[in-house]
């Protein structure tokens, strides 16, 4: 049998073709993506571990609040970090007296809903941002940010 | 005839193939510059270096140096600038970068060393980095001079701005901290509209007073678990404003730095520190 010799060169280029097309296919198997939104904002730290005389009450509390009402109503609060957190953060941060006055003053922000959009820094597409540092009533552990300006912690 | 038509196409290819050296110095040179004006200062920079290690070019330093101060990679730009040798004609240029370059990364002693230094010298820059300095000292915590030293090395279309500066310098428009605790604890959300809170402070007031006429009403129709409950919330929701009404002029405080600064910076950006413009990509 006599092979055309230009057959036989096309064969040859189009047989490497076929051979070594597509050698990377770690890049196209198969994967099991996950479409679901992550919502970090509902990770909540219960933690029950007594550290002072004032986690006997407020700990206890603030973890049953989470668990049998915030989890369950979902993440309405606007803020970021939410109340019940503000509270928790701010009582360890300071004290208990200390504490709840930042807390009363916190659920006064929350209650108003006049232009508060234009007011806080952005925390992701839903929160405000209204870190329990501004209000120790430290100076130095002021840092302004200022408003509409998106977090991404 | 057709076979060596054939070859004579192949060999030609080969032969004349790729006449033009790209990696020549001089084309790496073009290259560069080509992306230099592209604003592709990283990639410039590479292949400027390609170029130093062949020629000793200050001009190919300077625009080195340039570059990495384009992209805020100021601690190159200072090494950069600093290794410029004083028989380049772009010493002096160099210099005024180097102190720019400073300020950028960190307003020192070192900074104001450098700054005197180039002051005290015959560079035809020593005013700007005069400037540059007196700009610099707005930002930092410590006393400014009188005004009028302060304004002496501006030009007059900068004085403007500079005294500006300098009176919200020595005189913010701050507010009281004690006045705003002292505002709310005679009304309720007085303290939060003193500091341009103004949602805030009526919302403290439709609180606390709400919370106040259910207590006395409770108190009033004799149901005084109730009252005492109601009691306790409103003496939360008004001692908890006295303690935001002076939170809240703290942050209103670091706001007015927050501006300031800004301001300041900002002036310092438009006015490019002071330093000359280069027309590299004429």
């Amino acid at each position: 049998m006599i092979i055309n010799k230009k057959y036989f060169l096309l064969y040859i280029l189009i047989f490497q073709f076929t051979i070594y097309s597509q050698t990377d296919w770690v890049r196209w198997e198969k994967s099991d993506p996950t479409y679901q939104i992550e919502d970090t904002f509902l990770d909540r730290n219960y933690d029950l571990s007594i550290e002072s005389a004032s986690d006997v009450i407020v700990k206890p509390v603030i973890n049953a609040y989470w668990f049998f009402i915030s989890d369950v109503d979902g993440a309405n609060c606007p803020f970021n970090p939410s109340c019940s957190s503000f509270l928790a953060q701010s009582i360890k941060e300071t004290n208990i007296f200390q504490g709840t006055l930042m807390f009363f003053d916190r659920f006064t922000r929350d209650t108003n809903v006049f232009g508060r959009h234009e007011h806080y820094p952005r925390f992701g597409k839903k929160h405000l941002y209204d870190p329990v540092s501004l209000y120790t009533l430290n100076e130095e552990k002021i840092k302004y940010i200022p408003a509409k300006t998106f977090i991404n912690e | 005839m057709f076979k060596l038509f054939f070859l004579i196409t192949l060999l030609s290819s080969l032969l004349f193939s790729q006449q033009i050296d790209f990696s020549s110095p001089l084309n790496i040179k073009l290259f560069a510059d080509y992306l230099f004006c592209d604003k592709d200062y990283l990639r410039a920079i590479d292949e400027y270096e390609k170029y130093l290690s062949v020629f000793d070019d200050d001009s190919i330093q300077f625009k080195i140096a340039v570059g990495y101060s384009a992209i805020n990679d100021q601690s190159n730009a200072f090494k950069k600038f600093s290794s410029i040798k004083k028989t380049s004609s772009f010493y002096d240029q160099s210099r005024i970068e180097m102190l720019k370059s400073l300020y950028l990364q960190k307003i020192d002693s070192s900074y104001f060393l450098n700054a005197d230094l180039l002051i005290n010298s015959q560079s035809p820059f020593s005013n700007n980095a005069y400037r540059l300095k007196n700009s610099s000292l707005l930002l930092i915590k410590n006393d400014l001079p009188e005004k009028e030293n302060f304004l002496i090395p501006f030009e007059n279309e900068e004085k403007n701005n500079l005294s500006n500066f300098y009176d919200l310098k020595n005189d913010p428009p701050y507010k009281s901290e004690v006045w705003a605790g002292i505002f709310s604890a005679i009304i309720p959300g007085a303290g939060k509209i003193y500091t341009q809170e103004y949602g805030d402070g009526i919302t403290a007031f439709i609180l606390t007073g709400l919370f106040a006429y259910l207590a006395y009403t409770n108190f009033d129709h004799d149901h005084p678990t109730r009252a005492w409950i109601f009691t306790a919330i409103g003496a939360g929701f008004y001692a908890g404003n006295i303690y935001g009404s002076v939170a809240s002029a703290q942050i209103f405080n670091a706001r007015v730095n927050f501006d300031f600064d800004e301001g300041v910076k900002l002036f310092l950006e438009e006015k490019n520190y002071f330093t000359p413009t280069y027309d590299f990509c004429k």
